[in-house]
């Protein structure tokens, strides 16, 4: 298995940052950040630096986009036939149930695949899940950029006959209204769990 | 080995398609993941049962229309999502089912479908194989 440079480094980026929720949760559980079934809320949301992306339609996609709204980033890849799709459309199924007793995070299928994942193969990819997903690409500088600030991993697998596919981190990152990252969540998601953690994140006390 | 491969394989085309059944594989709720427009790949589905008394080994697959087929397996290790191909034992008595997240069918080549149509799915052990009808849900 070769592992890319770009792709190390998120994942030291992914560790380092675990081992910061970890120490962070074990020295100092502020009153307040609430305890989550399925995931960790970090006591102090860590504001996203600048970064450049270009979204299913083509557009600029910065911190800017993330303002004014709840997100839930999730990292994939259109050549991912069973995860993906099954993480995609469980998310919708979470967004509906939520959005009928309150607020509801809009979707971000962040892909870790910028050499086969054009904003054209995003758009048909995102659409089949419904309204309400954003994919997100960018060149490889672009993509680690963000991912490793998201604590994000990914790295390149060969497989058989020349093509590879891609190992990518198993959790979803909560953004809040300011661009802030809120909270992880660990796989393998249960709906349920999922819906009561962020009905409690997402609906202001 | 290519030799005795050759005149396996000749022999088997030969034998009537009822003993070509792998040995008592059930095949039962086969699904497929309708594909998102232009994808190259999506997933299969279904609970495999070994009914036999010997143990099977499912090797491989092909499916009616799609380019190819191979068996998959997705987990999680450290926080990451991994996938592979390989090949599933199933020990007589043995169920295992192929679903979201872990084995499956990777299905490549998609032909254009909509949910509800059926498509035939073979799984293969070795010179045998068995089918079942998979019907294509969305997404």
């Amino acid at each position: 298995m070769k592992i890319s440079p770009l792709a190390a480094g998120a994942f030291a980026g992914f560790l380092a940052l675990l081992a910061g929720v970890g120490t962070a949760l074990l020295f100092q559980t502020p009153a307040g950040t609430p305890e989550l079934q399925g995931g960790t809320a970090l006591p102090q949301p860590r504001p996203l630096r600048e970064f450049s992306m270009t979204d299913h339609t083509g557009a600029a996609f910065g911190p800017e986009r993330l303002q004014g709204r709840w997100s839930l980033v999730f990292a994939g890849f259109t050549s991912c036939p069973d995860v993906c799709p099954t993480t995609l459309a469980l998310l919708q199924q979470l967004r509906t149930a939520l959005a009928q007793t309150g607020p509801a995070p809009e979707i971000v299928f962040l892909s870790v695949d910028p050499e086969r994942d054009t904003p054209e193969r995003l758009r048909s990819y995102v659409a089949h899940f419904g309204e309400g997903i954003t994919g997100l690409t960018g060149s490889a500088e672009q993509l680690e950029a963000l991912a490793t600030q998201l604590a994000l991993a990914y790295v390149k697998v060969p497989t058989a006959g020349g093509d590879y596919t891609m190992d990518h981190s198993a959790a979803l990152v909560l953004i809040d209204p300011q661009a802030r990252i809120a909270a992880y969540f660990q796989a393998p998601f249960k709906a349920d769990t999922l819906a009561s953690d962020l009905r409690r994140l997402l609906t202001p006390a | 080995m290519k030799t005795p491969a050759a005149a396996l394989l000749a022999l088997t085309a030969l034998l009537p398609s009822a003993a070509l059944a792998c040995p008592g594989l059930e095949i039962a709720g086969g699904w497929i993941r309708l594909a998102p427009e232009g994808a190259g790949m999506t997933a299969g589905y279904a609970v495999l049962t070994n009914t036999g008394a010997k143990p099977l080994e499912v090797q491989g697959a092909r499916a009616a229309g799609f380019s190819g087929a191979e068996l998959h397996r997705s987990w999680v290790e450290n926080g990451m999502h991994r996938m592979s191909s390989g090949a599933l034992a199933l020990a007589p008595g043995a169920s295992a089912a192929l679903e979201p997240g872990g084995w499956h069918l990777m299905l490549f080549g998609p032909p254009a479908l909509k949910a509800g149509d059926r498509r035939t799915v073979t799984f293969e052990c070795g010179a045998t194989s068995a089918s079942g009808l998979f019907e294509i849900r969305a997404p």
